[in-house]
């Protein structure tokens, strides 16, 4: 996913390099925005023409490996897998629509935005914590340490025993797959705050409470969120993996059902969507972290 | 009890975990009298931004003492405000809510805040500047802005530890101009940071030469002449031959002893 990234960066600084003279200044900003729309197209193009082809020379089997004109053909056939009650098991019934497609895509994005709200906060909280206060650094931390590399894989079977099934199993997973992760991070960027920040509250006479609620906390933030931002990804395939074996809903549990049923064309059709949903997630998340934290700079910002 | 700003035989010793202990300065004693400019000048390594920062309170001495007002220095304190060589405003704050952060720290009320910072941002010349951020302004413009900071704190003595270091010649010797201008016009101390002998003979009323490292004080200069100088007068250029001989004699010390580790 950082290497997909940095190709649309790549792309992006390349687009005034086309010849194509100097655009007025008015529609500068829309030429470079058309030119980005266009690498889009192609690149995508690229993979559709390969499979087509794949497919048109009798490589592909197209009960196997449907191109992407058989998968989205019978779209609305599809739409019926797709239950937006969101927390029924095996369900295939209530769906049909359009809307049900986008209730179930709703179902999977409450979950992981859920989960990403209270790991940020929560890590940020306890972060601090060990920095603010001398003993529960000393007690948490080597905790945070050793839970931090286990996989939330691993914790499936917890987040079973503990939350049944239904949406909190899926949002501790995703809660799981990045606190630790952001817990230490937030340790990392108060330490990495210029010490001059530091010195110059205090000599103005700041606390220490002052200190890390105008100083240390502003500071950190931008770098905590380019370190959640990074871990989005992660986050997504987590929530997957929760929908398909404990939750009984969502994206996760539509690419599983289709699995199970042989369904090639709807497994391509929800992985589309997972695509799609995941690259809006993370559009949405840089235009925040672009408008609410935009003091690290554009060279920081979203620099994954 | 002496008024103004007295260090009186001050000594730094650092001594890091696992490493040999670092002498900084030893023995080193000030006066600052209320309202004059003193320079230290000195080579690189002999303990000025520790000296500088152990009278604002940031750093211990580890012998001698210091006192303001015949008060002895143990904590920051409002009367001194420092100014970093870089200019460290807050990226995340506007203009105007940087230089009004010590009085927001202190509880000011924003009504009084906010006329206070406008007022001080008028005298720096950044009257329409206090909606921008810190990344929006030049440098000259920033450290205009951390000098408005240091005396929104109505500050008794101004540390300035190479406040125009980062500055280009000519934007420096605005600065320098600029800064003299606040200091006539505030009669605070000043007790300024360079390595540059021109900017010390523009501005002090003494200079102060370091050694090498451990720093003591090797010679006391004042200067007379009124300001604005005229460094090209043949009263300055002696002085500036001067200076400049007491300063090469130590870097060449400093440069003989790294050479010896
Ligand atoms: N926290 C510290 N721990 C150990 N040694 C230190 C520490 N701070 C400063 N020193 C050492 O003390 C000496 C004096 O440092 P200081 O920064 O005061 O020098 P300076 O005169 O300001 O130099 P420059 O002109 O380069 O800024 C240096 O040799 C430095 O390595
Ligand atoms: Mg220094």
């Amino acid at each position: 996913m950082a290497i997909s990234d940095t190709g649309s960066r790549r792309m992006r600084r390349a687009a005034p390099r086309i010849p194509f003279g100097g655009w007025p200044e008015a529609g500068r900003a829309t030429g470079r925005a058309a030119i980005s729309a266009g690498w889009w197209c192609a690149s995508l193009g690229l993979l559709v023409g390969f499979w087509e082809l794949a497919w048109a020379v009798g490589w592909a089997n197209p009960i196997l490996l449907p191109p992407p004109h058989i998968f989205l053909a019978d779209l609305t056939d599809q739409f019926r897998y797709f239950d937006p009650t969101g927390g029924r098991a095996g369900a295939m019934g209530e769906g049909g629509s359009v809307w049900s497609v986008l209730g179930v895509v709703g179902w999977t994005t409450m979950r992981v935005t859920v989960g990403l709200v209270l790991g940020f906060v929560l890590s940020l909280f306890v972060g601090v914590a060990i920095r603010y206060f001398d003993v529960v650094g000393k007690l948490t931390l080597p905790l945070v340490t050793i839970l931090a590399p286990i996989s939330p894989v691993a914790w499936i079977p917890v987040a079973v025993f503990l939350f049944g099934i239904g949406n909190a199993p899926a949002i501790f997973l995703v809660f799981v797959a990045i606190f630790f992760v952001m817990t230490l991070s937030t340790l990392t960027q108060i330490d990495q705050v210029p010490k001059e920040y530091i010195q110059l509250a205090r000599t103005v006479g700041a606390s220490k409470r002052q200190i890390y609620r105008h100083v240390i906390l502003p500071a950190i933030l931008p770098g905590l969120f380019v370190t959640l931002r990074m871990n989005l990804f992660a986050a997504w395939m987590v929530v997957l993996i929760a929908e398909a074996v404990g939750v009984g809903s969502g994206l996760g549990q539509v690419t599983m059902m289709a699995r199970n049923t042989f369904n090639a064309s709807l497994v391509f059709f929800t992985m589309t969507l997972i695509g799609l949903t995941g690259f809006l997630f993370d559009k949405a998340f840089g235009l925040i972290q672009r408008k609410v934290l935009w003091w690290v700079g554009p060279s920081n910002v979203g620099g994954l | 009890m002496t008024l103004g700003l007295s260090i009186s035989n001050v000594s730094k010793t650092f001594s890091p975990a696992g490493r040999e202990p670092v002498h900084a300065l030893r023995d080193v004693s000030i006066e600052v009298a209320l309202g004059e400019f003193v320079v230290l000048l000195g080579p690189s390594g002999c303990g000025k931004s520790t000296l500088l920062f152990m009278v604002a309170g940031l750093e211990s001495t580890t012998g001698g003492a210091i006192a303001f007002d015949g008060l002895e220095v143990r904590a920051p304190g409002p009367e001194r405000s420092l100014i970093f060589q870089e200019a460290s405003l807050f990226p995340w704050l506007t203009v105007r809510e940087n230089v009004g952060f010590g009085l927001s720290i202190r509880r000011v009320p924003p009504g009084e805040r906010a006329r206070r910072v406008d007022e001080l941002l008028r005298r720096v010349g950044l009257a329409g500047a206090g909606d921008r951020h810190p990344s929006e302004l030049s440098g000259g413009m920033r450290q205009r802005a951390a000098l408005a900071r240091a005396l929104a704190m109505d500050p008794e003595v101004l540390l300035m530890d190479e406040p125009f270091a980062a500055l280009d010649i000519q934007t420096r010797a605005r600065m320098q101009d600029h800064l003299l201008e606040m200091w006539s016009s505030t009669r605070a101390s000043v007790l300024l940071v360079t390595h540059s002998v021109e900017e010390a003979l523009a501005l002090a009323d003494r200079i102060v030469v370091f050694t090498a490292r451990p720093g003591r004080i090797k010679a006391e200069i004042p200067i007379t002449a009124p300001r604005p100088r005229d460094p090209y007068a043949p009263e300055m250029v002696e002085l500036a031959k001067h200076c400049s001989m007491l300063l090469r004699e130590e870097v060449e010390k400093s440069f003989k002893e790294q050479e010896l580790l």
